[in-house]
């Protein structure tokens, strides 16, 4: 295989094997060997668990049974996935004495047919040996799936200096670890762009699959006793978090194709000309219609302290009770403009604190009485979740102190034991 | 086999003495070794087997035949090792088989003759160290309406021994065995001499271009009008039997990977599932089709194999969809194909509410029985250009009594919905079920209202 040694300076080899003369002797063989560049190559990463790379080589293919010897080394091609193709099958139509050919659907002949494919003891290589009726000079397309050509995503965002709409730039970052380069490629990530680019050995290239425009931004404060941040020494407090989120629909300027998981960085404009860096997170997968929520930081402006000012059994019979409970919130908005805080409360954690630990989830309703949230400010987002949304004003200019917002939310726990 | 037996010691029939009373040569030995005239291989793929048979001529003698055969590092099974004429039956005897203690991978026939002259003889063994594996390419069209399949059948050569034009038949089945081929092949010998150990590194690399010379030597010295070699199909018990037409030649240590069969323009059909115990949290989608006539196949059952999918991309190249074992199909037996999950369509469940109720209570009037009802509300979201259909199951384990529209029981404790979604639409669904708790539980069951 002294061919295939001569290759080992490139990682890729495909070479077609003309046989000219052999010795008696199976062990000393002269050969004449093409060696077809690729004419094209496309990269297919629509695949999140694999990569699938194609290739397009001109073979010289000679009357009778060729020899096609494919081998690499450096590189982790998935041996079993190789697939051997002709493009533009020469076909005639069938005649009577024909030998075992394929025969189509419509009735035509292939010309050119694999016959089988050996695979080489200890080598990265196979040997696939290729019928041809005639000669012919075919187009081959080699692919197969390669190992550490990987895909990632990740999306930069420019608010405008109000905070109303933003620019999302979604890139494709593609990392060449293969071992292999590529030249000029296609790359198609199953939606956005076409990409056709030199993908270079051990190189990382990024880019642009789409550029939305105008993005509506829906900016979020959430108060949520459960999963915030403590306060140091202010035992009633959690911090408010502040995320972007972006509604991944025709509505809000988007909705081309689900956006994938990735790095979401968010800029905003200044009022000189330039960005700030204000804040990223992990963009979870997000489907068309569904929202992408981006936790950018905390929103220390805002402060809430929470209390339970009432926790009262109220026995039904035997052990069974209902837990009488009253939470209020006191907030505090000392932005210079209004917004809407949501307050979340998990029930089951709530009836887990109160009433103990149990095995089954809370049953739980709202009391008319001593609730300060009116019905369409309160959101039942599933069984186990309460979100209340409550409006607050901007502190008025001049004032000496904020007034502070106090809400009740009278609950009742039902049928615990 | 001249050149083999050079490389390292491999199969070799050695007609050693021909007198009448067998007086066997102690230190030297007069060996003729006659050719391999033609050898057939049946490889198993649920055990470790392959059954080998081959001819080969031998000059008898009138008498008592002295026939030596061994087989050094190979795995043969050496109780299976069999010799029978094919000429002359009743006139020629195997008279007895020796296993020399001193010679592992060794034995002697007797052969009584009562003619003289030329005779072709059939060996047979089992051997392990050769398999076959099944796999198959499916490239689905672009708009996944057709696909092509292509099936295949890849041998593999670890068995010690080149096989030069050998017919191969492989056998799909389950067979029993009692001991593994490879532990009876190994059974006697001087640990020095293992099989594992064939020679040294250089001896190897020999080895190898050898092979590869004679695969190649092969491909020169075929027909310039070759065809591919077609795979010949037939039952055999509870089996089946592949014949691949022709010989092939399979070098120790390589593989060889043979087209099995080609349908095109096989159509199929799309069920997206969701079943969060089975497939995790997002709904898969499956090929389906059927191993039968209308679906282009259905000559054979299909093999245990690795199935690889692909679609046409629409941009002159494939995209690939995933890959799946699939076991035995048997013909018109369907073959369900997870390609994985699909981001252009959505399914979500949210539970809306609990409540309890139906309490009852044990004589310290605690409570130790009760109903919980919950309300679920489901949504299929199809972004895809053509419409689907998908599957939904759900396990509530106990004694539920469950309120639904169009809910089907797939088990006692499974329910299902189907439910087909237009191109770019939404289906939403709502139901309810009642657990019946602690005491209040009879039966672990759901019960339809």
């Amino acid at each position: 295989m002294k061919v295939r040694e001569l290759a080992r300076r490139g990682t890729l080899w495909l070479g077609a094997v003309v046989l000219l003369a052999a010795g008696g002797e199976a062990l000393g063989r002269i050969k004449l060997t093409t060696l077809p560049v690729r004419q094209r190559v496309e990269i297919q990463l629509d695949n999140p668990n694999a990569t699938l790379v194609e290739e397009e080589r001109i073979v010289t293919l000679l009357a009778g049974t060729n020899t096609i010897d494919f081998s690499w080394s450096n590189t982790a091609i998935d041996k079993g996935t190789i697939q051997f193709r002709i493009v533009d099958m020469p076909t005639r139509a069938k005649k009577a004495g024909d030998p075992k050919m394929i025969v189509r659907p419509d009735g035509k002949v292939e010309l050119i047919q694999v016959i089988n494919a050996s695979y080489p003891p200890g080598e990265n290589a196979l040997v696939w040996e290729v019928y041809a009726e005639r000669p012919f000079a075919a187009k081959v397309r080699i692919s197969y799936l390669l190992a550490n050509l990987r895909r990632s995503f990740n999306y930069r965002a420019i608010a405008e200096h109000d905070e109303s709409t933003l620019v999302l730039r979604n890139y494709i970052r593609l990392d060449n670890l293969s071992g292999e380069e590529f030249g000029s490629s296609g790359v198609w990530a199953g939606f956005g762009k076409y990409f056709q680019r030199e993908i270079g050995l051990n190189e990382a290239k990024q880019m642009l699959a789409w550029k939305f425009t105008k993005v509506p931004i829906k900016k979020t404060f959430t108060f949520d006793w459960w999963k915030g941040s403590p306060v140091p020494d202010q035992p009633y407090q959690r911090y408010v978090s502040m995320r972007y989120v972006l509604e991944n629909d025709s509505a809000h300027n988007m909705g081309l194709f689900p956006l994938q998981f990735g790095k979401v960085r968010i800029f905003q404009k200044d009022t000189h000309g330039g960005e700030a860096f204000t804040g990223e997170d992990w963009g979870k997968f997000t489907p068309i219609d569904d929202e992408m929520k981006l936790y950018l930081g905390l929103a220390r402006d805002i402060v809430v302290k929470r209390k339970i000012l009432v926790n009262r059994r109220q026995p039904v019979h035997g052990n069974l009770y209902h837990q009488d409970v009253t939470l209020q919130y006191t907030i505090e908005n000392f932005k210079t403009d209004g917004c809407v805080l949501d307050i979340v409360e998990d029930m089951n954690s709530l009836r887990n604190e109160l009433c103990g630990h149990k095995g089954h989830d809370a049953q739980w309703e709202i009391a008319r009485d001593g609730t300060t949230v009116p019905e369409r400010a309160r959101e039942r987002k599933d069984s186990k979740t309460l979100i209340l949304h409550v409006p607050l004003e901007k502190a008025p200019e001049g004032a000496a102190k904020v007034e502070a917002v106090v809400v009740k939310v009278h609950l009742w726990l039902r049928n615990e034991w | 086999m001249k050149t083999r037996k050079m490389i390292m010691p491999l199969l070799v029939l050695a007609l050693v003495a021909t007198v009448a009373v067998p007086a066997p040569a102690k230190n030297i030995d007069l060996a003729t070794v006659p050719p391999r005239e033609s050898v057939q291989l049946t490889i198993y793929n649920s055990e470790d087997l392959t059954l080998v048979r081959e001819t080969r001529s031998l000059s008898l003698k009138k008498g008592v035949n002295r026939i030596q055969y061994s087989w050094a590092n190979t795995l043969i099974d050496p109780t299976s090792v069999e010799i029978r004429p094919l000429e002359k039956a009743e006139q020629i005897e195997v008279l007895d088989t020796t296993f020399p203690g001193q010679k592992p991978q060794h034995l002697v026939w007797n052969i009584d003759s009562k003619v003289e002259g030329q005779v072709k003889f059939q060996v047979t063994y089992f051997t392990s160290g050769i398999s076959w594996s099944a796999d198959y390419v499916l490239i689905a069209d672009k708009a996944e309406e057709t696909m092509s399949l292509d099936g295949y059948v890849q041998v593999y050569n670890n068995s010690g021994e080149d096989y030069e034009n050998a017919q191969v038949r492989l056998v799909v089945g389950v067979v029993n065995l009692v001991e593994k081929i490879k532990d009876l092949a190994r059974r006697g010998l001087v640990p020095p001499i293992s099989l594992g150990i064939i020679a040294d590194k250089a001896e190897v690399s020999s080895l190898r271009r050898r092979a590869a010379g004679a695969m190649i030597a092969r491909a020169e010295m075929a027909a310039p009008a070759s065809a591919p070699a077609e795979i010949i199909k037939e039952g055999l018990s509870e089996y089946f039997i592949y014949t691949i037409d022709g010989t092939q030649t399979v070098p120790n240590s390589w593989s060889k990977r043979l087209v099995s069969f080609r349908a095109r323009q096989v159509e199929f059909d799309i069920l997206y599932r969701l079943r969060p115990h089975q497939y995790g949290a997002r709904p898969v989608r499956f090929f389906i089709l059927k191993n039968d006539k209308e679906h282009k196949l259905g000559t054979t059952p299909l093999p245990d194999g690795i199935v690889r999918t692909f679609r046409d991309n629409g941009r002159d190249g494939l995209a690939f969809l995933g890959q799946q074992k699939v076991t035995y199909v048997p013909v018109k037996a369907d073959i369900e194909l997870n390609v994985g999950t699909d981001d252009e369509v959505v399914e979500e469940a949210k539970q809306l509410a609990v409540g309890r109720s139906s309490f009852v209570y044990d004589r310290h009037q605690r409570v130790n029985g009760w109903d919980e009802t919950r309300k679920v509300s489901e949504e299929i979201r199809n972004y895809k250009a053509k419409a689907v259909r998908m599957e939904v199951r759900r396990i509530i384990d106990g004694d539920v009594e469950l309120d639904a529209e169009d809910a089907k029981l797939h088990d006692y404790r499974t329910v299902e919905f189907t439910y087909d979604v237009k191109p770019r639409d939404k289906f939403s669904w709502e139901y309810a079920y009642t657990q019946h708790l602690g005491k209040n539980a009879r039966q672990n069951r759901i019960t339809l209202r």
